[in-house]
This record gives C-alpha cells, structure tokens and sequence, in this order.
C-alpha cells in the first residue's frame, strides 16, 4: 500500500496540496509512521480561494504549515467514526466540526471521496480548503 | 470559497425572509452587498474618507514599528514619535516592485502628502521640535489608543494574547530586555525588582508591532481603493467591499511578529516561526477591540458604573466607532478627535465639497468627515463579516437551503451586536445622517 502522501500524488488532483506540504516542510512528518487523518482538498479548491492568498501563505512556511495542520488529525479514522462526534481537535489546535453526516460534510466542505486508505492513515478528499476560526 | 461576493450573488431566494429588526440589511448582505447601502454618495463618502485616512496611516504603521523595534524600553520615550529616517524610508512590504506580492499598484515610499505635511503641518516651516510641542502633526496618540485597546481587551480570538504568557514569550523578553540595557544597572536593578512591570511593557510593544504591521496593510490597499475610485473603477459599495474581501484573504496570511533590534542585532520576541497571522492575530482582533469595544472616552460623558452603565463584561464594551457619537468631538485628546484632526488635512476636493454643501459647511466638517468614517468603518466590517462568511461558512449562491440558513443565522448574530440603541446601523442606512 502506497503512503498518504504518494496517493494523493498518483491521483493527479492534489498538485497545489502537494507543493504546500513541500513549501510548509511538513513531508518528512506526512510521511512518518502516523497514523494520521487528512481532509485534502483538491487543486480547485485552492484556486477558488482570492488571488495572492496561496501565495502569501507559500511565502511564510510557518503560516502555512498552520493552515495545512488544521486539515490534518492525529489517528486514522474512517467516515463511521468521524461522524460519530462532532468535533475533531485538528493538529493545528483548533476543533474541527463534522456539520453533516450524510451529505459527509466536515464544516463548510463537502467530502468528495471518503476513507481512502493508506500505509500511514486515510484520506478524505474535500472541495473547499476549510480554515479555523 | 470564490474569489469575490459579486460572483455569488443569489438569483432566487430558497429560504423564508428574515424576521430580524434588520431583515432589510441581512437581505442586503445574503445579496452580496454591504451594511452601508449602495448609493453613489455613500461610495463617494467611503472613498474619499479611505484616502484621507490612508496618509497618516502611512505614518502610523512606520513609527509603531519604530517604537516597537527601536524605542522599546526607554524610560524616557520623548521622542517616540520622531520617526528615524530609517523607518521613514522603509519599504512597504506589500507596495512597491520589492513586494512579494504586488497585487497594489501604489509605491513602496512614504506617501508625498504626508512628507508635505510633516514639513509644513497647519502652521508653516519650522523645526520638527516645534512642529510637535504645538501639536502641528500626525496625532500618533491615536495609534496608541488602538493599541492600548487591543491590549486591554485580550482575549479576542487568535493565540496572540496566549502567547505572551507562555515560558517561550517571558524567556525571549527577558532576553531583550537585558541585552536593551546592557551596561545601565540602575535599570538593570529595577528590572531584577519588578520584572513583571518590564514584562507588561514588553507585551504592549508587541501590540505595537501587531498593530504597525496591520496597517502597514491597510495603507496600500486604501490608497489603491482611492485611485480605482478615481480611475472610474468601483460602480457601487459593493465593489467597494468586495475589494476589500479579496485584500482580507490575500494578506491573511502575512506573519504577525515582535523584533527588537538594537543596532544591526535582531532578538525575536515573537518570531515569525510561531505562525501568527495577519487575519486571525491581527485583524479579527483590531476589527473587535477598535470597531467595536474600545473604552468610554474621557471628557465626553459621565458613567456611573455602579447603576450599570458601563458594562460588567468587556465583551459587552460599546463604545469603538460603530457606536460612537461622534457630535463631541474637538474635546482635548479623545481619540476619534484626533483621528479626525488628521483625516481633515488630506481629504479629497469632492469631500471638501460634500461637506461646504450640508449643514454647517465648513464649521462641522470634523462632524461630518466624522460620520463619513462612521458610514465606511461600516463598511470595512461588512467586509469582514463576508470575508468571514466566505472562509467558515458558504457560498451566497449556494443551493442547498441548509447551507443558506446558516449563513442566515451567522448574519443575523452579527446583527444582533447593533441591537442596542446606541449603534449607528440605523442612522447610516439614510443620507441624512450628517
């Protein structure tokens, strides 16, 4: 089975994911033992956000890396478990809410594709780029 | 999330019509519009007023910097506000062709009216000492007060207040503050007396740097408003708005930091490193303490705490801008004054004009530009109630009903905050409030 990290890089869809993590420095720890849970949103949902927003964010790592954490829990979950509660502490700190479970919706995203399977966790792949707050 | 409200602005409504006391507004807003209506004068007003406010924002940003980098702890701070030329040229770090991201088009350098200014003020020629015994200048004072609002307030979301409690904060202080005065023990000595009083200092600048480095934004972005604006380019308030949603997420991630230097050696305070941003340590934080809480302001009205007129909890604070009477004003040292006093030397011809044709003309103009601030600080919110809606919430054109109700129930939060008699939500929505 293929890492978290080198799914998303097979499928095509996480480019922009993809550079942030290696912009943020987080591929060493992405690609550790884990097991982590990721919401990845995909290329078109960075796109969507307003002109220079990534850009500032590509320019200050530690900025970025906080917004890219808060995708990110510690453990591997499936779409069962996360909808079970309805908050998850994001490894950047703040709660992250699960507001539907059917639509899957994990705040103001939807999930796309649920529990995708990987060494070091699953993924859930999103349409928007969720931030805290 | 969309790159602006405009493009999501709702054909046919799926939801019931509010019952709020400001359905009319909450209408407005789920249509991508603002809380200040959408008439040519209102954009008039609100531009012209960014503009004036601008100039002596230039000044702001570059001497809070200054007195949080450079003046820092000295106990005799007489000249806080004679700006090195160092900070005078410093380069705006989101203007000019340096610029990593040159989304404005405006320059990098200090802002010629305010030079012009600065040379002359309202007296003529005469030395920079003068200039500021006569209280011929930009009224730094004002900044302060933002300042010392932000720091009284606290806790008002980010991580920024929780830091500067933590071990990390109170170790890198301490190391600033011992290499500040290196070589004096008699401060040295007082340090080792009452280190907690040099702490709370040290916190304020780092206010003082959260808030330079919050208009060093603003500054530009205002400036750039102006000359659209000029160029024939916003066609209404929404425009306007929209404008400032689009420069909300583009800087929301600029880094949020405290550096002491002393001659060519920086001490992070609040280094970059710990992920502080413009957005949420920043501007979510100034937008509450200034526009919102603030404090009574001395001079203007008598308070009786004990039969609560003052609030008990400083979330209930009413007292910033979008509240404010803005009638007393000239009273000796209140901030909005002082603010105004500074708007009143850069405001464009056509808001001259605006004012000479109502009420008193010319003798109320610190009135009327006053209730021109009121009306675009309304607006400045309204951008960043939607810029919040955009990043936590959903889309205006959003399909699904649910999704739409809670964006419903999120602007009608937000207006439950002018429920209360004092707030001017009601005045601005006519143009007879002057």
């Amino acid at each position: 089975m293929a890492s978290i990290l080198e799914t998303a890089a097979s499928v095509g869809v996480f480019n922009t994911l993809l550079a942030a993590v290696d912009a943020a420095g987080l591929r060493e720890a992405l690609e550790g033992p884990g097991p982590f849970t990721v919401f990845a949103p995909v290329d078109d949902a960075f796109a969507a956000l307003p002109p220079g927003t990534v850009q500032t964010l590509v320019d200050n790592p530690p900025q970025l890396a906080r917004i890219l954490k808060y995708h990110v829990l510690s453990g591997s979950y499936s779409r069962e478990q996360l909808v079970a509660e309805d908050n998850w502490d994001s490894l950047e700190g703040a709660p992250i809410p699960i507001r539907s479970k059917d639509p899957f919706e994990v705040k103001n995203a939807t999930v796309v594709n649920a529990d995708v399977v990987c060494d070091n966790g699953v993924v859930h792949v999103i349409d928007r780029v969720i931030l805290p707050g | 999330m969309t790159a602006t409200v405009a493009s999501e602005r709702i054909k046919a409504p799926l939801i019931p019509p509010s019952t709020h006391r400001y359905a009319d507004v909450i209408h407005r807003l789920e249509a991508g519009g603002s809380m200040l209506p959408d008439t040519p004068e209102n954009l008039k007003q609100i531009i012209g007023i960014y503009k004036a406010y601008a100039v002596p924002m230039d000044f702001y940003w570059r001497d809070l910097l200054y007195i949080a980098e450079r003046v820092f702890l000295n106990p005799l701070p007489a000249f806080k506000y004679f700006i090195s030329q160092e900070y005078l040229d410093r380069p705006n770090s989101y203007a000019g062709d340096q610029s990593q991201l040159r989304i404005w088009r405006g320059g990098e350098k200090v802002h010629p009216e305010l030079l012009e200014f600065m040379e002359r003020g309202e007296t003529g020629r005469m030395s920079k000492l003068f200039h500021h015994l006569w209280h011929d200048r930009v009224n730094m004072e004002f900044a302060e007060a933002c300042m010392q609002a932000m720091l009284w307030h606290q806790g008002m979301g980010g991580r920024f207040n929780d830091y500067l409690e933590s071990d990390a904060y109170k170790s890198n202080a301490d190391r600033a503050i011992k290499a500040y005065f290196k070589g004096n023990p008699l401060m040295l000595g007082l340090y080792a007396l009452f280190p907690d009083m040099f702490l709370e200092q040290v916190r304020q600048l780092s206010y003082t740097a959260n808030l330079g480095l919050f208009w060093e934004v603003m500054a530009p972005v205002f400036f750039e408003m102006s000359d659209i604006y000029d160029e024939g380019g916003f066609k209404g308030v929404p425009d306007a708005m929209d404008f400032l949603v689009n420069g909300i997420f583009a800087v929301a991630g600029r880094p949020i930091y405290h550096h002491l230097y002393i001659g060519d050696e920086c001490y992070e305070i609040i280094p970059k490193s710990e992920g502080f941003t413009w957005l949420y340590e920043a501007a979510l934080p100034y937008v509450e303490a200034v526009f919102y809480r603030t404090a009574p302001f001395r001079g203007t009205k008598s308070y009786n705490a004990q039969a609560g007129q003052v609030p008990a909890d400083q979330a209930d604070f009413h007292y910033g801008i979008l509240y404010a009477d803005v009638f007393p004003v000239g009273s000796a040292g209140i901030p909005p004054t002082l603010l105004m006093q500074d708007m009143l030397h850069f405001l464009p011809p056509y808001l001259k004009e605006i004012y000479r044709e109502h009420r008193r003309g010319e003798e109320d103009e610190l009135v009327q530009l006053g209730i021109t601030f009121q009306r675009s600080m309304y607006n400045v919110t309204s951008a960043v109630i939607q810029a919040l809606r955009c990043a936590l919430l959903y889309p205006l054109d959003d399909t699904n009903p649910e999704h739409l109700m809670a964006n419903r129930r999120f602007f009608e939060a937000q207006m439950d905050r002018f429920l209360r008699p004092e707030a001017r939500l009601p005045d601005i929505q006519s143009q007879d409030y002057r």
